[in-house]
């Protein structure tokens, strides 16, 4: 009977986010259906009070002010210094200017929570400054979209936030064991880069300009409105003077005073940012609240638990348990985003994880990088789609340039499975 | 009609994105507060009051914007008949679904009223206040998605997202 009901569920979902229902109403929809159909209580009272409680949670108000810092730092020449400071230092690297591509978003990845958001930012310079160098286009839109996902990893990461409240883990543990995964996502794909320059040597465009190591000095000043930036947020949040929340906070005035510096504020500017930001918390809030619904209701069927017993009596191990997650998230990710993918999910799967052992927080990140996976596999990928409109070309080619960056994302959950510590070192570190 | 609605949805908007600076205002003032050393009471359960009612208020806006996310994948692959049935379904379910928040947000601002629901939180706020916001959003977007329906069971097209636009940067 409960497995029958598991599955009408399911494929009730599935049937009406196919058939084009916006994908928060539809989790309501289902929770309501589940509710209703197969359990005494009243299904609506229930709703009111999961959605009121979910909404108006103190530990989520992080998740729109760090929403609302990207779009104000998106319409500030942040982007345009880096490119400035960054690319004297990449001469002697093969592969030279590409890497403003993969370093550009690794530094950018710590003052933006979105993928996407850091995807328009950076690519907004570096496309055009590498096409004018000649640089192919396939290999410069390739390790954007790959690095640009780096957004997610790299604290602050909007999927933290919706997963450390889904699951009830420290958001603050989370950022800080993104910290060491991203930065070696980053370096792989740097040596993708480096690996691509040396085996098509003619590709790389020479060098047009030579430095000193004085002017290579002189033009990294123009990196320090960032790196100010990185120290507010990032290190407050490390040294325990702050909460994820208040590091948004202090993110969001951070960065208005950084517009204010370079001269981009004005009220056309802090309005935009402000609706764009209002309106992408909007979007996201009415997946959360569709799934805090369907996750309640969910939980009185007592599906969480069979799914658990279920899981637990086929006998696996945490690595083919993993594997199998692994699998159904990508092929999950090519048609949900990644907050639906894990708002879905995590209510139903927590008890699994937590049976099979796996640490909490290590299991966060690894969700994160399968997520980002999801960013870059079409038909439906937040950066394809945000390089569809920068580049105009199709969605099948990007998400070719991009396969070899799903291709380091795979190594890289292999690499954080064989060393867990790689998580789970630095926040164990954290003060407080 | 079509301006008097258009600006309940933009007037709603508005008062969402002043609810986004009173967030961000409430978390700064705990922050100074504990650097200065004053107390304001409750400003974490206000900073969550104020996130709420902004994401209520703005669900109209961001509907007529276009920026709700949904799976298009059949939807874009469809003839423009079947497509046409499809949006009548979609928005239709979508009342349904919207009718019963705005109904039982309502009814708890009611029942809070009723049995002087007060926050667990040291603010002691009347539940029933910051609740205004969830109930009077949700009756927003169901005029909004209501709006919609008219438009697409009547055979017009919605005002789709220009395709030029900048892609919407969330995630």
């Amino acid at each position: 009977m409960s497995l029958a009901i598991t599955f009408f569920l399911i494929a009730a979902l599935f049937a009406i986010l196919a058939s084009g229902i916006w994908i928060g109403l539809a989790l309501l929809g289902v929770g309501w259906l589940g509710m209703e159909l197969f359990s005494s209580r009243p299904a609506g009272d229930a709703m009111a009070v999961t959605i009121w409680g979910a909404s108006s949670s103190w530990t989520l108000t992080a998740l729109p002010m760090f929403l609302w810092m990207g779009e104000i730092l998106f319409r500030t020449r942040l982007s345009e210094d880096m490119f400035k400071g960054l690319a004297p230092w990449l001469e002697k690297l093969p592969g030279r200017l590409l890497h403003t591509n993969v370093i550009g978003c690794t530094i950018f990845a710590a003052v933006s929570g979105s993928s996407a958001a850091t995807c328009a930012t950076i690519g907004k310079i570096t496309l055009p400054e590498l096409a004018k160098r000649g640089y192919p286009e396939n290999i410069t839109v390739g390790t954007l979209a790959g690095a640009s996902t780096l957004g997610l990893l790299i604290p602050p990461s909007i999927i933290m936030i919706v997963y450390g409240v889904a699951a009830e883990v420290s958001i603050a543990k989370l950022f800080i064991g993104g910290v060491v995964p991203g930065l070696m996502l980053g370096g792989l794909f740097m040596g993708w880069i480096i690996v691509w320059a040396l085996l098509h040597p003619d590709a790389v465009p020479p060098i047009t300009e030579r430095t000193t190591l004085g002017q290579k000095l002189y033009a990294s000043r123009n990196l320090i409105p960032i790196v100010l930036l990185i120290t507010l947020v990032l290190g407050s949040i490390y040294i325990g003077v702050a909460t994820a929340t208040e590091a948004a906070a202090l993110g969001v005035v951070g960065s208005l005073v950084l517009a204010a510096f370079q001269q981009s504020l004005s009220w056309q500017s802090f309005r935009d940012s402000l609706m764009g930001a209002t309106r992408l918390y909007c979007m996201i809030a009415l997946i959360l609240a569709g799934s805090s619904f369907l996750t309640l209701s969910m939980g009185y069927l007592g599906l969480p638990r069979q799914l658990a017993e279920w899981i637990g009596s086929l006998g696996l191990t945490p690595f083919w348990l993993l594997f199998g997650l692994m699998i159904f998230y990508i092929i999950l990710g090519c048609f949900l985003d990644g907050i639906s993918m894990v708002v879905l999910t995590i209510g139903v799967i927590q008890p699994t994880i937590m049976a099979a052992g796996i640490d909490l927080i290590w299991f966060g990140i690894f969700l994160v990088v399968v997520v980002e996976m999801a960013q870059i596999t079409p038909p439906v990928g937040f950066n394809l789609f945000v390089l569809q409109g920068m580049t105009n070309r199709q969605l099948p080619w990007i998400a070719r340039t991009a396969l070899p960056a799903f291709f380091l994302m795979v190594v890289a959950v292999g690499l954080l499975y064989a060393m867990p510590g790689l998580v789970t070192w630095l926040p164990q570190r954290m003060v407080g | 009609m079509r301006r008097a609605l258009d600006s309940v949805y933009g007037g709603a908007a508005w008062l969402a994105a002043l609810f986004m600076i009173g967030t961000l205002a409430a978390i700064l003032l705990s922050v100074f507060g504990r650097l200065f050393d004053f107390h304001v009471r409750g400003t974490d359960a206000y900073a969550g009051y104020c996130m709420a009612a902004a994401a209520f208020l703005s669900l109209a806006h961001t509907l007529k914007r276009g920026e709700h996310i949904r799976v298009t994948l059949i939807l874009d692959r469809l003839p423009p008949g079947a497509r046409r049935g499809f949006e009548i379904w979609c928005h239709g379910a979508g009342i349904v679904l919207a009718a019963l928040l705005a109904w039982f947000a309502t009814r708890l601002v009611w029942q809070s009223f009723q049995f002087n629901d007060v926050s667990q939180g040291n603010d002691a706020t009347p539940l029933w206040i910051p609740q205004i916001g969830m109930a009077l959003g949700a009756l927003v977007f169901l005029v909004a998605l209501t709006d919609d329906f008219v438009t697409v069971a009547s055979g017009r097209s919605l005002r789709h997202r220009d395709p030029d636009a900048e892609p919407v940067r969330s995630e």
